[in-house]
């Protein structure tokens, strides 16, 4: 799909060495418009909200910032390991946010799988529906984050 | 069919407009030659309009310390703006406070300079210089930390307090089209006036480490700006513990190196925080220097050692390891430098033993 050249301008401040050596996009071809309308479809398949994905991110990371650089485990059921660099890095969305170096690595005990995600992907997910493109390194696909995080259906989003 | 039309027409036309504006900031937005009065007018500067205050003052060879190169994103390069700024840019006020804004400070990256303008910096700035300098030596550290010697070329002496930092700009490389700026700790000794050291952990991701890391070689020509910093050793205390963890080792290498040489008379405690020990590096240098000198006390401890990794030191978080080392630190200084999670962690447990908040010191980076 066409996207306007405000979206365009997004896509452009997300290409390597923009705003990171890797950009946001990954091998991703697509238009921005296509690859936030299509986690959009997924989101809503699910039955959840960004802003409840990024809720659980970040209810997670806080968890694990009290013991930065040391694994812990939380309600039993998620290893959560945060770690965080000097510096802040601004969202390409050019809204003047602008999130510190922090990552979190969670495993999930029971399945084993884990995902990676910066505080700049709570962010985006939360204000712009934005998981990054296919191959980008911070890809987080929703439904893999849904099923680490154990997350429910919102059945007051299934009606 | 014509909703695409539309669609079509809208986003040419919001294109045609924003390609205008551009346009127009570039030719009609002449502001002439502005006036830069430093200092109460110790120093007056004519400089071409429409550039941000940090650049017309780099070009000026006046260096105000930043960490990202103009991008505010690190909030270093303040600057006190008396009269002529404009209006606080909402990407400015993340990083000031309520006194700094009341007191005119400003990001002078993010002010553009449109007219004459009145600031007031620090003396100090006026010795930063901008080096031309080698690379000499790449030395793998650990899994993600290298340390790079560089030889200064033009100038080719620097003068430093231990515990400053560099600021190292980067080629484009790769699919990075922009050069980039970063600051790193210096970690070799003032005492070498020809050369310098930084140690680099990788960053994922990270423009500048990636760089480093990947892309700079021996004899590769780089630019160095500095020294910067208000982390330095301070003289008025005997006692010192020093925390730090990954390339946070660099500041406090380049301090203790400056105590020994210059024969004080200090106690020191240096504290290194890892996970395993494969996170681990310098080790038999700092050893050394603990049988070497007595007053020195090396403590690395690993938070997560593994059964291979044999560890026979101690155990936990540099926190914890730390308070059984020292129980009271009323007389102490304490110097952080690590990731800003760690060095949150040591001010409220250094606080907890009495250190008093304006004897702990650490990079704002």
């Amino acid at each position: 799909m066409r996207q306007n050249p405000v979206l365009q301008q997004i896509q452009n401040n997300m290409a390597p060495g923009a705003y990171t050596a890797h950009g946001f996009l990954g091998d991703d071809q697509r238009n921005l418009i296509d690859i936030l309308k299509n986690d959009e479809q997924i989101v809503a398949k699910l039955g959840v909200t960004h802003e409840q994905i990024a809720s659980k991110m970040r209810e997670l990371t806080l968890m694990g910032i009290k013991t930065p650089d040391v694994p812990v485990i939380v309600q039993g059921k998620y290893e959560v390991l945060v770690d965080d660099h000097r510096g802040f890095i601004p969202c390409p969305f050019a809204d003047n946010v602008s999130e510190i170096k922090r990552n979190t690595r969670v495993r999930n005990l029971d399945s084993n799988d884990s995902v990676y995600w910066s505080d700049l992907n709570i962010h985006m997910i939360e204000q712009h529906g934005f998981y990054e493109g296919i191959g980008s390194s911070f890809r987080n696909d929703p439904t893999t984050l849904f099923q680490v995080l154990g997350m429910s259906i919102n059945n007051n989003l299934k009606k | 069919m014509e909703i695409l039309i539309t669609i079509i027409s809208v986003s040419g036309i919001a294109t045609l407009l924003a390609i205008l504006i551009v346009l127009a900031d570039k030719f009609l937005n002449n502001y002439g030659q502005c006036n830069i009065s430093i200092n109460d007018g110790d120093k007056k500067l004519v400089v071409q309009g429409g550039q941000s205050l940090l650049s017309s003052l780099g070009e000026q060879k006046i260096y105000i310390p930043s960490a990202c190169g103009g991008k505010a994103t690190c909030g270093l390069c303040k600057v006190k703006v008396i009269n002529g700024a404009g209006p606080l840019l909402p990407t400015e006020e993340p990083f000031l406070t309520k006194q700094e804004r009341l007191d005119g400070v400003r990001l002078s990256c993010q002010v553009k300079i449109k007219n004459d303008i009145s600031i007031v910096i620090p003396e100090e700035y006026f010795s930063i210089k901008q080096y031309k300098a080698t690379v000499m030596k790449i030395t793998d550290k650990t899994h993600d930390i290298k340390e790079f010697s560089f030889r200064l070329d033009d100038p080719n002496t620097i003068d430093f307090k231990a515990g400053q930092y560099m600021q190292i700009e980067t080629k484009p490389y790769g699919k990075i089209k922009e050069k980039a700026i970063r600051a790193y700790s210096i970690s070799s000794s003032p005492s070498d006036k020809n050369h310098i050291e930084l140690i680099v952990r990788r960053v994922q991701g990270g423009v500048c480490t990636t760089y480093m890391h990947d892309y700079l070689k021996v004899g590769d020509q780089v630019t160095l700006t500095g020294p910067q910093g208000d982390f330095y050793r301070r003289d008025d205390s005997q006692s010192y513990i020093f925390m730090a963890g990954g390339s946070g080792l660099a500041p406090i290498k380049s301090i203790v190196m400056d105590i020994i040489e210059k024969k004080l008379d200090k106690e020191m405690y240096f504290f290194f925080g890892a996970v395993t020990k494969k996170d681990l590096y310098y080790i038999d240098y700092f050893t050394q220097l603990e049988k070497d000198y007595p007053k020195f006390h090396y403590i690395p401890a690993l938070s997560g050692p593994l059964p291979e990794d044999n560890w026979k030191g101690e155990v936990g978080l540099v926190t914890n390891v730390m308070l059984q080392h020292i129980k009271d630190g009323s007389t102490m200084h304490a110097y952080l430098c690590g990731s800003p999670g760690m060095i949150n962690a040591c001010i409220n447990v250094l606080t907890g033993v009495s250190f008093r908040e304006e004897k702990i010191f650490y990079d704002k980076f």
